[in-house]
């Protein structure tokens, strides 16, 4: 079968119940995307699905063909930062790291659909993605940060 | 201990002394060897470019890029995965285990319990796949399989047969008359309650105006990093190797070398990136031999990585707490005496991780008594957890001291103030430095301590209050001996630093690139920070007991400056001056007088493969003194 992964077609055999998780990380050594929880609970799995942020742990990739997978190894282009990356960095919304994946392609997907999210609204689409170090507070920031700058990019 | 015969350099000097080292409160002596340079402290009065500047994680950008390889993303050629087969009872003996099962699913392709260990393994405290059952989640058998899915579908499969006993679960059930014992001879660890006293309590109950006594209970939590628990081990002839999920590489290899009767220098422990261990990750655990032991026994690589709540019911827990506190102070708020009961579960295992060294370090009381019971109980062991008993501690007596301070009719902040300890009565020693007071006053500065009560009333609807506190921590964090790095200018004028420290996700390398680029006058941009693997890069210990900084961070300031005097010397050669004369700063020589200059670059260029290297080491802490962090959280808060 063929995905759409970071705008490349990719051809991939997946078992029936194989997860869009295990395609990603042991079929096409695309480890920027985590396993932790495994049971649709953490985020750390986060991808996008035709633009939606969806757990890739509980998603079908038999499910997904022909569809178009964003996953964190496309979020920079051309080896540019995505302004929410660079977001990321400047406010320091990472510690340990193993979050960080899920947490910004969550984070695109609410931009995508809403450019001006106050401090409420993030809290709200961002509630899916878990952090143990305790970053949320600069997970926020950086959201808005990284808001305010594709904004000004856009005009 | 003694002191053991100088192989010094000079005569009269002891190369290797003994030192007591402190971890998280437990003290051990130790043979350490005195730096061959040992600069001087940076002070206050220190001119400091980079150090103590707010800069972005060296390794952010490999973090947000998903680049960042975590032990769960390392993946070797026919590599095989493994999973763990629990036990479903609290208490009682495994009868039989059915493998058979698991066998016959495609992809399955061993199954290990503890009548396939070549000899006894102890993993993480405890006899690994023990029949006798002494927790629900203790380690039976394992699966080793194609996938990881079929590994789980294996361990699903695998059937076991008990013979169930009667199990305890809270201190109550394990204290009462006749309840089952949980391992040796009595649920009281150590057979008694552990009392420590300073002073005469009943002495300071007679002196006290005002006495509270109150109860607190503090729950069980789980430190569920989101990286689980995690290992794949390769072995080479006799060589193994293991990326391990771990706060400590050099343990995590020890312990293997140990339990698996190798010699340390045929194990070799790496760790790169971490996804978080909050003191869960110090020790080799079930998954580290399961996966060794399949390896071995396969001819593959094997990965085993703990599910979810494998994370949440094998992987260490802070235990739950009872402390029966009470206070009595005079009039004027002064502390006559503290008395904390405290009572503590800590599972089939543990150790004596509790609250009561909290009471006895952070105010100024001339009597104290801190009585603490340790039981086993039939549930998973506790680990150390984010200073173990001391949060607990601190809940407990904080809250006593604010219930004190209504009974004295104080503020809480002065009556915290009145009981401020200027040295350390615990230990009955000096503090090295003791800044609590500036906390006090700045925190309630920048928070608005004063106008707290103006502000109560601004509760945003009617059904809303507003409430204000205030706590405040004690916590050893001076670091200590043995810590090693090495510091070397490479040909391109970039600077490697290695020390087999970790970063759980702490700023570790950010730190320590720091403290490097400073000391050696190279550009923060230019140093790359080699950390966690036992065979290429220096000991040092744990990254527990907040001591990765004080402990590795003076050895990578020494070795950077060694690397600078070296660097001076070949660049003083070429400028045709004195070494003394010269200065380096941002990647730049220059003459004092700033009149000529030479970038490293330039000089490694010139030197070729000739390399400038620095070794530093971690010295001895003064002695008798205590090494000590403290703080102040202010808290506002509305309740619905």
């Amino acid at each position: 079968m063929q995905l759409r992964i970071n705008g490349r077609t990719r051809e991939v055999s997946a078992e029936p119940h194989e997860s869009l998780l295990t395609t990603l990380r042991e079929r096409l050594a695309l480890t920027g995307t985590k396993l932790a929880c495994d049971r649709g609970e953490c985020g750390a799995c986060t991808v996008l699905h035709n633009g939606d942020a969806v757990y890739s742990c509980i998603t079908l990739t038999r499910a997904c063909e022909g569809d178009e997978i964003t996953t964190i190894e496309g979020m920079a282009t051309d080896g540019a930062l995505h302004p929410l990356q660079q977001a990321f960095v400047t406010a320091d919304a990472v510690q340990c790291g193993f979050c960080t994946p899920g947490q910004l392609l969550s984070a695109y997907a609410l931009l995508a659909r809403n450019a001006t999210p106050d401090a409420t609204a993030i809290s709200e689409a961002m509630s899916g993605n878990l952090c143990r170090c305790g970053t949320y507070p600069k997970i926020v920031q950086a959201i808005q940060r990284a808001a305010e700058a594709m904004r000004a990019g856009d005009a | 201990m003694s002191t053991p015969a100088a192989a010094g350099k000079g005569a009269g000097v002891q190369r290797f002394v003994s030192t007591v080292v402190e971890v998280e409160g437990r003290s051990e002596t130790k043979i350490v060897e005195m730096p061959d340079f040992e600069p001087a402290p940076w002070d206050e009065s220190a001119t400091l470019t980079i150090v103590g500047q707010r800069v972005p994680r060296v390794d952010a950008r490999e973090k947000v890029t998903g680049r960042a390889r975590f032990t769960t993303d390392i993946q070797r050629p026919g590599m095989l995965h493994a999973a763990i087969v629990r036990a479903t009872i609290a208490s009682g003996r495994v009868t039989a285990i059915d493998p058979s099962g698991a066998l016959q699913l495609t992809g399955v392709l061993d199954v290990i319990s503890s009548a396939d260990l070549p000899h006894p393994i102890k993993a993480g405290g405890a006899p690994l796949f023990l029949p006798a059952v002494s927790y629900a989640g203790q380690p039976i058998a394992a699966v080793c399989a194609e996938s990881r899915e079929a590994a789980l579908a294996g361990a699903a499969a695998v059937r076991l047969t008990y013979e169930a006993a009667p199990f305890v679960l809270t201190f109550e059930q394990a204290t009462a008359p006749g309840a089952p014992v949980v391992r040796g001879t009595s649920n009281v660890r150590r057979g008694s309650p552990v009392e420590v006293t300073r002073g005469d309590a009943a002495r300071g109950l007679a002196d006290a105006h005002v006495v509270i006594t109150r109860e607190y209970r503090t729950p069980c939590v789980l430190h569920t990093p989101l990286e689980p628990h995690s290992a794949v081990a390769e072995w080479e002839d006799d060589r193994l190797t293991i990326w391990e999920s771990t706060q400590g590489i050099f343990m995590v290899r020890d312990q293997v070398a140990m339990e698996l009767r190798l010699a340390k220098s045929k194990v070799r422990v790496i760790k790169d990136y971490m996804g978080g261990g909050f003191g869960a990750k110090n020790h080799a655990g079930p998954h580290t031999f399961i996966a060794a032991l399949f390896a071995r026994r396969t001819g593959h690589p094997v990965r085993c990585v703990l599910e979810r709540d494998e994370e949440q019911t094998d992987a260490g827990n802070r235990p739950s707490t009872r402390q029966v506190v009470t206070l009595g102070a005079t009039r004027d708020g002064r502390l006559t005496v503290i008395d904390a009961t405290c009572e503590v579960p800590l599972g089939a295992g543990g150790w004596e991780g509790g609250p009561a060294a909290f009471y006895r370090e952070m105010y100024s009381c001339p009597n104290v008594r801190t009585v603490e019971t340790f039981v086993h109980v039939n549930t998973p062991a506790m680990m150390a957890f984010r200073a173990p008993g001391h949060v607990e501690g601190a809940f407990a007596l904080e809250r006593a001291m604010d219930v004190l301070a209504g009974a004295l009719g104080m503020d809480p902040l002065a009556l915290r103030l009145v009981n401020f300890s200027e040295r350390d009565e615990e230990k009955q020693r000096e503090y090295s430095s003791n800044r609590l007071r500036q906390c006090y006053d700045e925190g309630a500065a920048r928070f608005g301590w004063a106008d707290r009560e103006a502000r109560r009333q601004g509760a945003t609807a009617p059904h809303i209050r507003r409430g204000f506190g205030l706590a405040a921590q004690v916590w050893g964090a001076g670091g200590g001996p043995p810590a090693y790095a090495t510091v070397r200018l490479n040909s391109d004028a970039t600077v490697d630093v290695l020390s087999g420290t970790q970063d759980l996700g702490t700023g570790a390398r950010t730190v320590l690139a720091q403290i490097a680029a400073e000391a050696l006058g190279a550009r923060l941009a230019d140093v790359r920070v080699i950390l966690g693997d036992t065979e290429r890069t220096p000991y040092a210990g744990n990254s527990w007991g907040s001591m990765t900084t004080a402990s590795v961070g003076p050895a990578v300031r020494s070795g950077a400056m060694e690397a600078q005097q070296r660097l001076l010397q070949a660049a003083s050669q070429m400028m045709e001056c004195h070494p003394e004369d010269l200065v380096a700063h941002d990647s730049i020589i220059s003459t004092r007088d700033n009149a000529r200059q030479m970038s490293f670059a330039e000089v490694t260029t010139k030197l070729g493969n000739v390399m400038i290297m620095g070794h530093g080491s971690r010295g001895p802490n003064p002695e008798n003194v205590g090494l000590m962090s403290f703080g102040v959280q202010f808290a506002e808060v509305e309740v619905d």
